[in-house]
């Protein structure tokens, strides 16, 4: 039976008013993303991936065409009221890790949950599971100041997951690490996709990256240059 | 999580909040040693004018109020003896006292001058004594052709303890008459315009000079103030039972002095109030702009990771309100230790217009000016928040995670 993707875009566009020019930062892209992909969005500076990936993360609207989540057109939801839609439905890693300055590692990985109002218990448990994941089950009462910068990485991964999403996207998660932590940090969100299914989408245009997504969608100008073969990855 | 984010956000820029706080805790400090001085400043104003000069309640015959005596004593109580005994049954009454008061002349032989006398029974008058004396004795019991005699007219006469003057009045009856007095003693009050003209004299002394019986008021001391309103109803009651045809007045009604004293410094405090309020207000607002400035990118990855915009509005308000608390509470102690300080130092402040004596600068700590305090530096923190929280929460996200 044909499965329907986690994430349908038809000829969304977007324009930015960068002082008195509009900027058109997505031309009519349309896009489907299987449930469990693992799939790059690469391109260089400027071409739309970030623009792409906040509309798929419902922290931004189109100016035309339609984004549908999870089944649910979300096109003319206003942001506000998707609050509840990137609680339970995505999780976002950012390439400045974004962690909360004032909680500790296990705070900032219990925050999502708190959000999902989880009993304790089961907060607890999630928290210390996905920060055993993520191996800094010893520095879960660290603040983000006294991580290094894979660490923080790691444990906006542990944030990103522990919700349980469905779609985690992550927008350039290695750019702010050396060759060495960013393999690590690879290697454990393909270890995740691989045994959670959950789908991961980045924006990146770093080449190791890309080599270890399953798809790979380039962009232009605001434009897709390679059409994603979504049934052939899915297979 | 709020609230521990929101606790934890306070103490993020310490040397910020410290300085936010300082400015609350200066404004609880003002509010409450005002408020105090304010307080002991009205106690002391109250008691002093009923003690030394009105009483707590005045007795008059029915009319005095509205008529405007052609006589001396045309409206006087004729038996005092009875009133006073039907008055002084009820415990919560001290004792009485009755008085006249009148205008005349008074001479050395060489100048005169005009007088304000008070004609007091002697043992009475020491009871409500406001006056101090500087020179002599007080009003002998039984003699009543004694007299003491305000400073400034003393000055004025020349006289000293033991001299004799001579005091000139209309009688009850519309003729002149004049008697020799022995000065006992010069008192000063500490108003001086009232030191230029008074005089004290015994009651029978006061009769005989308006050739009278009649005294002009009772005077009735409460041993509590705070009686008033109950004895005066009782009185009243008493009045009408008994077929007397008797006025009243309390301390209050007579007391315009104490009334003007009582708005000026009320207006002042209402006028320091505002002033903490506005300068809490922006200190507190400026604050939390700040942070929200600096916070913009955490604030659009909350709301990324499925914060609602009124957790959010809730977080900067609770901010608001931590720093209102703590700055409420550091601003309690301060000011309750301060009060006990200045209590303590026995602080003179110089005499305020138309008095000679300075008075001793004390703070009165009252639960409802430390609760004034406090709820003002709460709720003007809180509130102050309200803008720049409500700012925070309609942040558009992609906007806030781009900031730098």
């Amino acid at each position: 039976m044909h499965q329907q993707p986690l994430v349908r875009l038809t000829e969304v566009t977007r324009t930015y008013p960068l002082g008195r020019v509009q900027v058109r930062a997505l031309t009519g892209v349309s896009l489907d993303v299987a449930r469990g992909d693992f799939l790059a969005l690469a391109g260089p500076s400027g071409s739309g991936k970030t623009t792409l990936l906040n509309l798929i993360g419902c922290i931004d609207k189109p100016d035309g065409g339609r984004v549908i989540i999870d089944g649910v057109d979300v096109t003319n939801v206003p942001l506000h009221r998707l609050a509840a839609t990137r609680r339970d439905t995505l999780g976002f890693i950012f390439q400045t890790f974004n962690l909360i300055p004032v909680l500790t590692a296990y705070e900032n990985v219990e925050y999502p949950l708190l959000l999902q109002h989880l009993p304790a218990r089961q907060r607890r448990d999630r928290v210390q599971y996905w920060l055993d994941q993520v191996g800094l089950s010893a520095q879960a009462r660290q603040r983000p100041d006294q991580l290094s910068g894979g660490q923080r990485q790691r444990v906006a991964i542990a944030r990103a997951m522990a919700g349980e999403p469905k779609l985690v996207l992550a927008d350039e998660p290695t750019a702010n690490l050396d060759s060495v932590t960013a393999a690590r940090i690879l290697d454990l969100v393909e270890g995740l996709n691989a045994s959670t299914g959950c789908t991961f989408i980045f924006a990146t245009h770093d080449p190791a990256l890309m080599a270890r997504a399953r798809s790979c969608v380039r962009m232009h100008d605001g434009a897709l240059i390679t059409e994603p073969h979504l049934e052939a990855r899915a297979s | 999580m709020l609230t521990k984010l929101a606790l934890r956000n306070v103490f993020r820029n310490r040397r910020r909040s410290a300085i936010t706080l300082l400015v609350i805790v200066f404004g609880a400090v003002g509010l409450i040693l005002f408020g105090g001085y304010k307080a002991i400043t009205f106690r002391a104003l109250r008691e002093s004018t009923i003690r030394s000069r009105l009483g707590h309640l005045q007795i008059y015959k029915l009319g005095f109020e509205k008529a405007e005596s052609k006589k001396p004593l045309e409206y006087g109580l004729e038996d005092v003896a009875q009133l006073r005994g039907a008055i002084q049954t009820d415990k919560r009454v001290r004792m009485t006292t009755a008085q006249i008061t009148l205008m005349g002349l008074i001479s050395n032989g060489d100048k005169s001058e005009t007088f304000m006398a008070t004609g007091v029974e002697p043992i009475g008058d020491r009871g409500m004594n406001g006056q101090r004396l500087t020179a002599g004795t007080d009003l002998p019991e039984h003699e009543a052709d004694a007299i003491i005699i305000g400073r400034g007219l003393a000055a004025s006469m020349h006289a000293k303890p033991g001299d004799y003057l001579t005091l000139m009045s209309t009688t009850t009856s519309g003729s002149l008459n004049a008697i020799d007095v022995r000065v006992a003693g010069i008192f000063m009050s500490g108003v001086k315009e009232y030191d230029d003209r008074a005089i004290k004299m015994p009651l029978a002394g006061a009769q005989q000079l308006l050739q009278t019986n009649k005294v002009e008021r009772l005077i009735v001391m409460l041993n509590d103030t705070d009686d008033t309103a109950a004895v005066r109803a009782d009185l009243t009651t008493l009045f009408a039972q008994k077929h007397w045809a008797l006025e009243m007045k309390d301390w209050s009604q007579l007391a315009s002095f104490y009334h003007q004293v009582v708005l000026l410094y009320n207006g002042i405090f209402g006028f320091i109030g505002m002033v903490v309020f506005g300068i809490v207000i922006f200190s507190v607002a400026n604050t939390i702009v700040m942070s929200i400035f600096e916070r913009t990118r955490e604030i659009g990855t909350m709301m990324a990771i499925g914060t609602t915009r009124s957790s959010v509005w809730r977080l900067f308000l609770l901010e608001g309100l931590f720093i209102g608390l703590l700055g409420g509470i550091a601003g309690l102690l301060a000011g309750t230790g301060l009060s006990s300080v200045i209590n303590h130092i026995h602080l003179m402040l110089p005499p305020p217009p138309g008095y000679t004596q300075g008075y001793p600068l004390r703070v009165m700590l009252q639960p409802g000016i430390l609760i004034t305090a406090f709820l003002i530096a709460v709720i003007t923190a809180t509130l102050s928040s309200i803008l720049p929280a409500l700012k925070a929460s309609r942040l558009k996200i992609v906007d806030a995670l781009g900031h730098i």
